[in-house]
């Protein structure tokens, strides 16, 4: 199930509302976000579920394991080893089985046959979370969940599961236990949740319709212009569709008490390559930093290797395929390059900063887009040179979506940051945001509604009854 | 107190809808999207394991979502008003879902595979379209390397009938050849390059009408509706004008026709692009109805011909199918023109607004829509001793090869002894006449 479609919204998110403040103790409302975060799952996959619950226990038991044998170093390893090696083995298995197979019979002239395995939505999310839960048990930075009711729910609660923020236990496990009621809290995480539904389904997607057309529909005709027009729409389409879905997580977790981390902070007023992925989708980064880059040195060992490591392994987490991992390795190349010319690009103006993080991001998502290397090399040439004179409808674009484009770039500009809390302005904007907060809500609700509706309506030339 | 409400008209307005989708009355058809609406799935546990329970489910609350009409319409407004509109600037629009089924490569007709393909073969305009000035054009142009493959179709079609009836080429050009502007003069090109090729590759003897030329004569005139993928009624006058110079036959000026015009059409192209400025600028339904002409007309089943029903050649509503009331797999028309003359109508939809010039120069008109008919074209035009062959299609059917393949089946498909039909005509025709009826067509069923 995704947020962003009539059944969550309409029945099962105020079914799962009633049936968990029908209570107040905590551990019956722990059960039912259970029971309806494995609803949510089964939905989309009803087999996969399995999965799920396998990885869950098994980092609950290896959780236990190293927690009962904290004085035996070698039962505290093999439990740790168990759980990198089964979690890390799902994720070959389910998620890059194909790619093996396809590169070992490309490197060694062999025929083993692809098993087609389709991937399980959220694993990439929920194994790094049980993976990172043992590992913090391991080196005692938290202590191991006893109770598998909590520990299953932390794993699987539905507005984390599928696409993130991957939450640390730690950040949570008090609030497994203690959630009093609050309604600020509702009363934010209902904000919040608007927010982001209103950034998914109406900016994402509304810009996503002009990316098809440019990227895909008119990509042989495509003007340098155009080309650009595509990426960087692309880029914003990608920006909203994820972190308007990481706004609604948080927001679903804020309504049942729980507070998630942040998963973005306006990356697109990034000064640099790495500052931009300081800024987005953090807890990813986040993982990678503390589980990878530091054990292999981090900033003291290694460091250029380690930062391209790390851009590898996040190239390939974000899809089985070299265009991937060609993503990655070009980002972290240029994060390498910043590294070795720091002094020279400390002394380059804020603007130019801002203009080089954003050439060098907006043209990295070509490897991101196309994952056929025939299409992004005629791209890539395309963003550099083309023949084809502008199309004609590039002008009606730019003209029928202005609106759009102006509020797409007023959500992507750090107003927090410009205004910070406390100074005047923020304090007025708040006071005038709260005023108009009950209006908001409801409009982005009831917009959000009727463009998936429109989603749904699907005409056919001929009669088909 | 402001966050509980806050809180509280969010929630109220999640909960007040779910309510009006429980307890609301379900619909089962959706006419302006032409399909049935899902139907509440069984949840059993192979429907559950498989997922098609889950999908259906969702179906069905999209289909059924409390006003769904007005939200489609909302969605068209708040799309509209994203930005500003300029005069005379042309906005291209992507709409459908384009599949295309593969043909498979045995082209044996008789092989499953082939009749598998050409029963789930769907015509399907979908792409990448121009919108002008609320009218939408199609950015689809032809294909001069598949056209003559149509023509060799005809070819065979003509030898099978050579002495016995001729056979004529009627397609029409698609609007892409119409788009106002300069820039778009391309696709002129490419539709003449289509048609071209059809007229090039047929054989001598096989008769090609000049549509597209006889239309560009007409170029400012009301040739095709803004909001759907059919030409006007106007269009198909100017195709019959060009079949008929072909068949030399004088064609019915349109100054004698009774004009009938309907207001406020809004067609297919209108449906799937939802456009504000197509919506605001509706179509009008102009009929031209030949002078002093009666016909009686039926329509039969795909696969038989039992069971006729009565039908008319023009219908009384306000969009395409005013013209021979719409697609039939099979329809005959009799006319009062006592000439003794037949002509069948191999059709796609583009075909209904041409055919209904033909009866004030045919006694009888088969037309016959080869997406639906099962029943042998050479059969019946042998039966009945049809004079004139015509193919009067839109031009996607003469450029896939999937429609193409179907018209050729036409001829191959389930032989129906069309002579008994015939034989039953004439005796309720005698027996007609000598109770007094006057031009009735026969309406009996073989049973």
């Amino acid at each position: 199930m995704v947020f962003s479609s009539l059944t969550f919204l309409y029945f099962f998110l105020p079914l799962s509302i009633v049936f968990y403040f029908a209570f107040k103790n905590v551990r019956i409302q722990n059960f039912i976000l259970l029971v309806f975060s494995f609803i949510f799952y089964a939905w989309g996959e009803p087999v996969w579920v399995i999965l799920l619950l396998f990885s869950a226990l098994l980092d609950y038991f290896n959780g236990l394991l190293i927690d009962k044998f904290r004085e035996n170093k070698s039962i505290r390893l093999l439990a740790l080893v168990n759980s990198i090696v089964i979690n890390l083995g799902l994720l070959a298995t389910f998620k890059y089985a194909d790619f093996i197979i396809q590169n070992t019979n490309f490197l060694f002239g062999t025929s083993f046959t692809e098993p087609n395995i389709l991937l399980p939505v959220g694993i990439s999310f929920y194994t790094f979370q049980t993976l990172s839960y043992t590992i913090d048990v391991y080196k005692g930075e938290v202590k191991a969940e006893k109770d598998p009711i909590d520990f299953l729910m932390f794993v699987s609660l539905f507005p984390q599961l599928v696409a993130g923020p991957i939450v640390r236990y730690a950040e949570v496990a008090a609030q497994t236990r203690v959630r009093p009621f609050d309604w600020a809290n509702v009363s934010t995480g209902v904000n919040r949740f608007c927010l982001g539904l209103f950034k998914k389904v109406v900016l994402a997607n509304s810009v996503g319709i002009l990316v098809e057309k440019y990227l895909q529909v008119q990509f042989n005709d495509l003007s340098t212009p155009e080309a650009w027009f595509g990426i960087v729409l692309y880029s914003l389409q990608l920006y909203f569709d994820f972190s308007g879905y990481s706004d609604m997580a948080i927001g679903l977790g804020r309504i049942f008490g729980f507070t998630f981390p942040e998963n973005f902070r306006h990356p697109y007023a990034a000064t640099s390559v790495a500052n931009f992925y300081q800024r987005w989708h953090k807890t990813l980064g986040r993982f990678l930093r503390d589980y990878v880059y530091i054990p292999l040195g981090g900033n003291k060992k290694y460091q250029i290797r380690n930062i391209l490591v790390v851009w590898f392994l996040t190239g390939l987490w974000h899809g089985a395929s070299w265009n991937f991992v060609l993503w990655g390795l070009f980002l972290g190349g240029f994060m390498v390059i910043e590294k070795v010319l720091k002094k020279y690009f400390d002394l380059l103006p804020r603007f130019a900063l801002y203009a080089y993080a954003l050439l060098v991001v907006n043209f990295s998502r070509s490897f991101f887009y196309f994952d056929d290397f025939d299409k992004l090399g005629i791209f890539l040439g395309k963003l550099f040179y083309s023949p084809n004179p502008i199309g004609a409808g590039w002008g009606t674009d730019l003209a029928s979506y202005a609106f759009l484009f102006v509020v797409v770039i007023l959500f992507c500009i750090p107003w927090d940051e410009i205004f910070p809390k406390g100074s005047r302005t923020n304090d007025v904007a708040s006071k005038y945001y709260r005023g108009f907060s009950l209006g908001i809500n409801l409009l982005f609700l009831l917009l959000a509604t009727a463009l998936i509706v429109d989603d749904t309506y699907n005409p056919f030339i001929y009669f088909r009854f | 107190m402001r966050k509980k409400l806050e809180i509280g008209l969010v929630f109220g307005c999640l909960v007040a809808i779910s309510l009006l989708f429980v307890f609301g009355p379900k619909e089962k058809i959706s006419l302006s999207e032409k399909r049935s609406l899902a139907t509440l799935p069984a949840l059993t546990w192979d429907s559950y394991i498989s997922g098609t329970f889950s999908k259906g489910m969702q179906s069905y609350i999209n289909d059924h979502f409390p006003f769904r009409a007005q939200a489609v319409r909302l969605t068209e407004a708040f799309r509209y008003n994203l930005g500003f509109h300029l005069q005379n600037q042309e906005k291209i629009v992507v709409v459908g879902n384009p599949n295309k089924i593969k043909e498979p490569e045995d082209s044996n007709l008789d092989s499953a595979a082939q009749k598998a393909y050409l029963e789930g073969f769907e015509e399907f305009d979908a792409g990448s379209m121009v919108i002008l000035n609320g009218k939408i054009y199609t950015q689809n142009s032809g294909d001069p390397a598949i056209s003559p493959y149509f023509a060799k179709m005809l070819n065979v079609y003509a030898d099978s009938l050579w002495g016995k009836a001729r056979v004529f080429s009627a397609v029409a050009p698609l609007s892409s050849a119409f788009i106002p502007l300069k820039s778009y003069e391309r696709y002129v090109g490419r539709n003449e390059a289509t048609l071209k090729a059809i007229q090039t590759n047929l054989n001598p003897g096989v008769y090609f009408a000049d549509v597209m030329g006889e239309m560009n004569q007409h170029y400012n005139e009301y040739l095709w509706y803004g909001s759907d993928h059919h030409w006007t009624g106007l269009g198909a006058y100017y195709g019959y004008v060009a079949f008929c110079k072909a068949a030399g036959i004088t064609p019915v000026p349109l100054s004698s026709m009774e004009k009938k015009v309907r207001k406020g059409f809004l067609g297919t192209l209108y449906e799937l692009t939802r456009d504000q400025s197509v919506r605001d600028n509706p179509d009008l339904v102009e009929t031209y109805i030949p002078p002093g002409i009666e016909t009686k007309a039926v329509r039969y089943n795909p696969y038989d011909l039992k069971n006729p029903q009565l039908t008319k050649v023009f219908c009384n509503s306000a969009n395409y199918s005013t013209f021979i009331c719409g697609d039939a797999p099979l329809m005959k028309i009799t006319t009062n023109v006592k000439n003794g003359k037949k002509i069948a109508v191999v059709k796609n939809s583009m075909g209904n607004a041409f055919v209904v010039y033909l009866i004030s120069h045919y006694e009888q008109i088969y037309v016959v829509d080869f997406r639906y008919s099962k029943h042998n074209l050479l059969k019946i035009m042998k039966d009945a001793k049809v004079d004139d062959l015509v193919f009067a299609v839109g031009m996607y059917a003469a450029v896939s090869r999937g429609t193409i393949g179907m018209m050729r089946q036409l001829a191959y498909q389930k032989n129906q002894d069309y002579s008994d039909v015939l034989k039953q005509e004439e005796a309720q025709r005698i027996l007609d006449s000598i109770n007094g009826v006057q031009d009735t067509v026969v309406v009996q069923s073989q049973n």
